[in-house]
């Protein structure tokens, strides 16, 4: 208990520190807003299509580059060690780092959704569906950037290294192109790839229907990633957090 | 005071009850260098112990092991009777530890800082508060309480740093290398802060290359030579390990045969007038004084002036250092 509540101060500080800042939120939604407008001022009758995806973007690069930014700073600036001298688990650090991060591209995403909802009369079928989407994207994003941050020294090496996961996937995970229109080689890749999960589940949120059929297979895949994100991330902690 | 690869094993079993740090047979290695082989010591509750040793001695790697940043490759280090590696959380409750570089955060407040700090040991909202206060009135930072961290003065963030480290009320605290790059009034404050943090009863376990501080303010002092301990004491006692013939220079009032001074004196080793004075060398100087009082009054001349040059802590410090035996060839 004592370590959860010391988890949520980790998280508590950083959201003063970073997240909570005006221009990382702007930043945050101002890439996927500009998107997602260009898109609808082109074809208003198909933007409905790429919005699961968009959203699931915003998630994506929020997440995983915030998580990966604020711990490879702290590293560099030494205060990542004033938390390892604190009498918190390695456990607790990484719970305390993804709540943030987490919460984060969380408002960002719903910030987004509740714009498009708003202002181009995006529907929203199963509203807790997607809430769950939501919630499973933003913590297996924030993971993977936490994973990235303890395995480099430096902020562009984290961002290059992600790169080299972020872009290839959004061509296979169904993000501007549905599922059942990829090529055959691709459909196994597809699978394997988090996003893919997310970007279904977020679907069904919107429009009640998914390339699974239904959401219980994106949500137990999804709860699949996280877990493994989790176990991973803090057998990498474990290992590479100490000086 | 020895010269050993083992010191203060067996004072150890003696004082159990006293002591706070222990560590036996500390080794550690970066790849094929050995920072530390066999390393063992041990600090006693409310002393102040400086940690001394050139660079790249192990100094800095003696205390993140000590603290939990970084893993041993063998040995035992326990704090309190608490194996760090068994038991982190529990070790860092007991610890403060202040690192040679600041590593406050630099867009906190300072109070926030410390808030911050008590948050993560646990501290509940109202101790916390207290604490802050306390603090920062007691580090004269009371009126930089709402100043971020990256916005005060060198000396200021050292203070603030030293006082993150006590929010908790630790036992203990490390110190590594507090006064460096710090100007000479903001290093005397903060010297003094230090004087007052172990009247509290904390126990001090500081590194320093600044050896006057380490002279001053160290109950007692440990060499560490190429990751080996070669010399642990009191100060006074590492400096007289290696004393060499001190020189006493002495003005009498009237003229003395150098025979029957030499003849009165007989710890004296060799005897030289300069510029009209006496240049006398001696291992004894204290025996020698007696000696030439005797002689003078016996003479009926008066002693005027009596000088001394001796080894200090420094010369001390240096012989060690160069001295071979001590620091066996680390494997590299």
């Amino acid at each position: 208990m004592n370590q959860m509540v010391r988890a949520l101060c980790i998280s508590r500080k950083d959201i003063e520190s970073y997240y909570g800042k005006p221009p990382l939120i702007t930043w945050g939604l101002l890439f996927p807003a500009v998107l997602m407008l260009a898109v609808y001022i082109k074809d208003p009758q198909t933007y409905l299509a790429i919005c699961p995806g968009i959203i699931a973007m915003t998630l994506l690069f929020g997440n995983t580059s915030m998580a990966a930014i604020v711990v490879t700073f702290e590293k560099r600036s030494g205060t990542f060690q004033r938390l390892l001298l604190a009498p918190v688990t390695c456990r607790t650090i990484i719970l305390g780092k993804a709540i943030s991060a987490a919460a984060y591209g969380m408002a960002s995403s719903l910030v987004l959704t509740l714009g498009l909802v708003a202002l181009l009369g995006m529907p929203l079928e199963h509203p807790f569906v997607f809430a769950v989407g939501l919630l499973l994207g933003a913590i297996t994003f924030s993971l993977l950037g936490l994973i990235a941050s303890v395995v480099v020294r430096e902020v562009f090496e984290a961002m290059t290294l992600m790169n080299f996961f972020r872009f290839p996937i959004l061509f296979i995970s169904g993000v501007f192109v549905p599922l059942a229109a990829l090529p055959a080689w691709a459909k196994p890749v597809a699978l394997v790839s988090p996003l893919t999960y997310i970007v279904e589940l977020l679907r069904y949120g919107i429009h009640g229907q998914s390339y699974f059929g239904g959401f219980w297979i994106p949500v137990v895949v999804s709860l699949v990633f996280a877990v493994v994100s989790w176990i991973v991330g803090e057998r990498i902690f474990q290992q590479r957090a100490r000086l | 005071m020895r010269q050993t690869d083992q010191p203060g094993v067996d004072k150890l079993t003696k004082d159990a009850a006293k002591v706070i740090i222990q560590v036996r047979g500390l080794c550690k290695s970066y790849g094929e260098t050995r920072a530390l082989e066999n390393v063992a010591f041990a600090v006693r509750e409310g002393e102040i112990l400086g940690y001394l040793g050139p660079n790249g001695a192990g100094k800095t790697t003696t205390i993140n092991i000590l603290c939990g940043l970084l893993p041993r490759d063998a040995g035992e280090a326990t704090i309190r009777g608490i194996d760090i590696e068994q038991d982190p959380v529990t070790v860092k409750e007991q610890i403060g530890v202040v690192p040679e570089e600041s590593n406050l955060y630099p867009e906190l407040t300072s109070r926030r800082n410390l808030e911050y700090i008590g948050e993560l040991y646990g501290l509940s909202r109202s101790t916390r508060g207290l604490r802050t206060d306390e603090l920062l009135e007691s580090f004269d930072l009371a009126d930089k309480a709402a100043v971020c961290f990256q916005a005060l003065s060198r000396g200021m963030k050292r203070r603030l740093t030293i006082a993150a480290a006590l929010v908790h009320s630790p036992p203990v605290i490390f110190l590594d290398e507090p006064t460096a790059g710090l100007d000479v009034p903001s290093a005397r404050a903060l010297i003094s802060l230090i004087r007052s943090i172990n009247r509290d009863g904390t126990t001090v376990f500081l590194t320093t290359h600044n050896l006057a501080v380490a002279e001053s303010l160290c109950d007692r002092v440990l060499i560490l030579v190429r990751g080996h301990v070669v010399a642990e004491g009191k100060a006074a006692e590492v400096r007289q390990r290696v004393a060499k013939p001190g020189t006493l220079w002495v003005v009498l009032s009237g003229q003395v045969e150098q025979e029957s001074l030499r003849t009165a004196c007989p710890l004296i080793k060799s005897v030289a007038v300069v510029e009209g004075r006496w240049c006398l060398e001696t291992s004894d100087i204290h025996g020698v004084l007696t000696q030439i009082s005797t002689f003078a009054e016996a003479q009926g001349v008066r002693v005027l002036e009596i000088n001394s040059d001796t080894a200090s802590f420094e010369d001390a410090f240096m012989t060690i250092l160069t001295d071979k035996s001590g620091a066996p060839e680390v494997k590299s």
